[in-house]
């Protein structure tokens, strides 16, 4: 019985290293795969069943069943079948199922759902896996709030951690900054041309007699005029995912939908203007004064004094009633008044200057 | 037009433009609506001789409709709360009549305005239109400089009507001759107003409330024996049309349209093409400014050889509101090209919009502005390029607006080679041949960079080949409302809540997950500027339960944002405003009262600098800056009303 099992064991192993040789790892083996290979002699059924058996003991072998109830095998890796074979019955079951949820992660509800263990047993196993260090809590950016689990190995995927745009399932902000930027001043150098610097004088001087000088631009050395309509050399999508990984500011290659999803976000901002269905994009401002306002930015975060002056003002956000906070209140003869307005009067020193 | 805000600021403007017996009147018919003079007395608690004078000086002036019904022979008195609120727009009326058609022409309308209406015969009376030096008209003009000052004006009016005997001893001296030329000049002036559309005829029909005229029309009509013959839907529909028509023929006002010459009205016309054709150098050099103080001695000249034809002597004009609003509307348009494109493609974009002036009669054609969305583009007559070509200054330099179309194969030594001056004088050195054709694809140019995202301020369609330009009017009057309400939304709420708002607007209806995806914002400023922009009623929020429980776990919850509702509630507020700052100039007034009075006594008043001493001069000139300045607001507010309700 022993040179019996010793050899069933022999074959197994061998068995289980044609598999690995000869097929890709998720490959699903039914009977015929594994007598194909030529391995258990004269197709001995009972003995090939000894074979699977063994290496199911072993956790070389998954057992699974398809949907047209036949049996099929699959390869485990050798290192994670040492794991498996550490692990007592219901922590290997919870790792199955951890296992089987891949680069996505699986909510502990699930877990408990399909595995039917009572809460504090799969606690228990969850904490010895966590400590044998062979999965890993993961955040989950759609659902923050439950508690996913992942094999230790794995990288999440793109829709747990919500993209290139995620540090550990929060949004990046300085990050999206920095690229949303850099985006703006090169899809605005492409959008404006420069004149050369010979010619500027003069073109310059025409845009400031008429009044069409920009507030921000320091005096400008530079001058941009826009491109004829007919202009083709606005940047595409392409161009632009080019240009911020070549520019070395992304720790990650980022791929072009990312891009399109931080495009939007500038149009949304009014900063560019997509051409041609979303293929092509403009940027509102020159270079010099997309320059300008992004070397700023830092100083005025916390003041944020100047942030009207993208849009301009109206009646409304000028006048003293229109950011009054007891606007509603506001009665003639009543406790907020017209009459006792405090708001009036600093607004006429300001305007007024006295 | 009838909110409490609404109503108070109408009260408001009428107290500060005609004094409180008005005012008084005024509210009264607003608060009870239709009343007839019993009433009107009891309620208004006046004298009958002075409810008497009063009302026939309203209604002079267009503050209230009146109707006698045939049915109980009562005559009705109710408030037109339109034309009281156009009280405040005729500083800015004036603006732009000057800006366009010269300062002789706005006294013109001045005077139309401050009478409410008036025959062509009264108005070749007044003694302020027989003079073309506005100083000797007792400086009625002073008012409408950079605030729209109105108070000031119908003081500066009031005083111009009193001392109407001292002045009307001028003219007289002055001879005959010079009489009859101002009286050609009124004439010519008025033609060109009512060309522009600017003026208008009045009818008895304008006397009458809207809904009065309309159910008298259904009144007539039904009573008509061919009507009474049909029987059902058929009488329903044929009531209907004939309602229609006969309104239209009763109501009809527009004067411009015997007056037009080629779709373009007098007093404009001809200016740039003569100043082509003769090359006078004066015409060339004025061009940009002609529009301005010039161009009233050009037409005035060149008009009596062509149409010395007087106005009809009995035609009873008045001031037009809605043409003017589409003037106006158009101003805002080419700001709003000024910010985004170069200053000669705003004026190319000026004189597009001119163009579409003249053939536009009022904003839109529903009373109500269409929901968002619902609301289908009406586009404008398409234009050729060229026909504008002689609307532009030809001395306007057209080609260095932009990159040259070559640019990507571009040589610095021949565009170098080339200074700008050329650009200027060169157009009209060699006009004829090459500058004609390239011109008018400059022009083109142009045009399709209007054309562009994100205003699209124009667009294009090619017929037979040419491409034509037209302009969608209610489009962009949305994006001005967008963008007054996102000025506001960005002023009080940061940028990050005008992302979510431009978001929202885009999509539609989204849950906070999506919302977040979105906007690419941390979930903490997200939900800040959410509910900060819900309490101050920008956007909203709507429940979906899965459930019939109603559980708040098994809620979705949608974040919306609707323009139409918001515009709204803003334009209450900014009624609001309005009234407040008025209120608060009454404050001022109070407070300063001692002090005004006595730079209001008919000894100081012109002689201040001899009377008052010199910490006086500087009290009176802060007190006028303050005046100004709240005024100005006011105006201020008033654009955005224009905006809300009435482009």
């Amino acid at each position: 019985m022993a040179a019996a099992g010793s050899r069933v064991n022999e074959l197994a192993s061998q068995l289980y290293d044609a598999c690995a040789d000869q097929f890709d790892a998720d490959h699903s083996f039914y009977q015929q795969d594994l007598l194909s290979l030529g391995i258990i002699p004269g197709d001995d059924l009972p003995l090939l069943l000894q074979c699977t058996q063994s290496l199911v003991n072993q956790k070389l072998f998954r057992l699974l069943e398809t949907q047209n109830k036949r049996l099929v095998w699959r390869l485990v890796a050798r290192e994670d079948a040492e794991k498996l074979q550490t692990l007592k019955g219901d922590e290997s079951l919870v790792f199955g199922v951890i296992h089987s949820s891949g680069r996505s992660g699986v909510w502990i509800r699930n877990i408990q759902s399909r595995t039917n263990l009572h809460k504090s047993i799969l606690d228990r196993c969850l904490k010895t896996l966590e400590g044998k260090n062979y999965i890993k809590t993961v955040h989950n950016v759609k659902h923050p709030t439950k508690k996913m689990y992942m094999l230790a190995g794995l990288a999440p995927s793109e829709d747990v951690t919500g993209g290139a745009w995620f540090t550990d399932g929060v949004l990046d902000a300085n990050f999206i900054n920095s690229v949303a930027g850099y985006i703006e001043y090169t899809v605005s150098r492409k959008s404006w041309y420069e004149v050369p610097a010979d010619r500027g004088r003069g073109a310059k001087r025409i845009k400031t007699e008429t009044g069409k000088t920009d507030v921000m631009t320091e005096p400008a050395e530079k001058t941009f005029l826009p491109y004829p309509a007919s202009y083709a050399g606005y940047p595409t999508v392409d161009a632009i995912t080019r240009a911020v990984n070549e520019s070395g500011i992304t720790p990650v290659q980022l791929g072009s939908e990312s891009v399109v999803q931080l495009l939007q976000m500038l149009c949304f901002d009014r900063k560019l203007v997509a051409l041609n269905n979303g293929t092509q994009y403009k940027s509102l401002k020159n270079p010099e004064i997309v320059k300008g306002y992004q070397t700023r930015k830092p100083v005025l975060e916390g003041e944020e004094p100047q942030s009207s002056v993208n849009l301009g003002k109206n009646g409304m956000t000028e006048s003293p009633c229109g950011p009054c906070p007891s606007f509603r209140l506001c009665t003639p003869g009543g406790a907020i008044s017209p009459e006792t307005c405090e708001y009036f009067d600093p607004w006429f020193e300001k305007v007024l200057g006295f | 037009m009838t909110s409490q805000y609404a109503a108070e600021l109408c009260t408001l403007l009428i107290e500060e433009q005609f004094g409180e017996l008005f005012a008084r009147i005024f509210s009264t018919l607003q608060r009870y609506e239709r009343l007839t003079l019993p009433r009107l007395k009891f309620h208004a608690r006046l004298a009958d001789r002075q409810l008497r004078a009063a009302l026939t000086a309203m209604i002079q002036h267009h503050l209230i409709y009146h109707f006698t019904s045939l049915e109980d022979n009562n005559t009705y008195y109710e408030a037109n709360p339109q034309a009281a609120y156009y009280l405040v727009r005729s500083g800015k009326i004036l603006n732009l009549v000057e800006e366009r058609l010269g300062e002789y022409a706005a006294r013109v309308m001045e005077m139309v305005l401050f009478l409410g209406h008036a025959s062509v015969n009264h108005l070749e009376t007044l003694p302020e239109l027989r003079s073309l030096n506005p100083e000797s008209a007792n400086g009625i003009i002073n008012g409408n400089g950079e605030h729209t000052e109105n108070e000031e004006e119908f003081g500066a009016d009031q005083e111009a009507t009193n001392g109407t005997e001292e002045i009307s001893e001028q003219p007289a001296q002055n001879g005959h001759d010079d009489a009859e030329k101002m009286i050609a000049l009124l004439h010519s002036t008025l033609r060109a107003l009512a060309s522009h559309g600017y003026l208008s005829r009045v009818r008895e029909a304008h006397f009458q409330s809207p809904s009065d005229n309309i159910l008298e029309a259904q009144r007539a009509v039904s009573s008509r024996p061919d009507i009474k013959a049909l029987k059902g839907k058929r009488q329903q529909e044929a009531i209907a049309s004939d309602t229609d028509t006969l309104l239209t023929e009763r109501t009809h006002a527009d004067l411009s349209m015997g007056l037009m010459v080629d779709g373009m009205p007098r007093g404009v016309k001809r200016k740039f093409r003569n100043g082509a054709s003769d090359s006078t150098n004066a015409h060339l050099t004025n061009g940009v400014n002609g529009n301005g103080a010039h161009a009233e001695n050009d037409y005035a000249e060149e008009d009596d050889e062509f149409d010395n034809v007087p106005m009809e002597s009995g035609l009873v004009v008045r001031v037009n509101y809605q043409k003017l609003d589409v003037a106006l509307r158009n101003d805002r348009f080419v700001s709003l090209a000024q910010e985004e494109a170069p200053p000669a493609t705003t004026e190319v974009y000026e004189c597009l919009l001119r163009r579409f002036e003249y053939v536009t009669q009022r904003c839109r054609e529903g009373v109500e502005i269409p929901r968002e969305g619902e609301e289908g583009e009406q586009w404008t007559i398409p234009i050729d390029a060229e026909k504008l070509l002689e609307d532009i200054d030809p001395s306007l330099d057209l080609s260095t607006a932009f990159a040259p179309v070559e640019a990507t194969t571009f040589s610095l030594n021949q565009r170098g080679k080339r200074p700008l001056e050329n650009g200027i004088n060169g157009n009209h050195d060699n006009n004829d041949e090459d500058s004609g054709p390239s011109r008018a694809w400059e022009i083109n140019q142009h045009l399709h960079l209007l054309a562009q995202p994100p205003f699209n301020l124009t667009s294009c369609v090619e017929l037979y080949g040419v491409p034509k330009w037209r302009v969608g009017f209610r489009g962009l009057a949305r994006k001005l409302r967008g963008l007054e309400l996102e000025r506001m939304i960005e002023s009080r709420y940061g940028d990050v809540a005008l992302r979510v708002i431009r978001v929202l607007h885009a999509k539609g209806k989204l849950d906070e997950k999506r919302l977040q995806e979105i906007s690419f914002l941390p979930w903490k400023d997200l939900r800040q500027t959410l509910s900060s922009m819900q309490t101050g009623g920008f956007v909203d929020l709507q429940e979906v339960p899965k459930d019939a429980q109603r559980q708040p776990s098994k809620t979705i919850f949608l974040w919306y944002y609707d323009p139409d509702r918001v515009c709204g509630s803003i334009l209450e507020d900014t009624y609001k405003a309005m009234s407040r700052t008025m209120q608060r100039i009454k404050v001022e007034r109070e407070r300063l009262k001692d002090f005004l009075e006595k730079t209001e006594r008919s000894d100081v008043k012109g002689h201040e600098e001899e009377y008052l001493t010199e910490e006086e001069l500087e009290r009176l000139q802060r007190w006028k800056d303050k005046e100004a300045l709240l005024l100005a607001e006011v105006a201020r507010l008033d654009d955005m009303v224009a905006v809300f309700r009435d482009y």
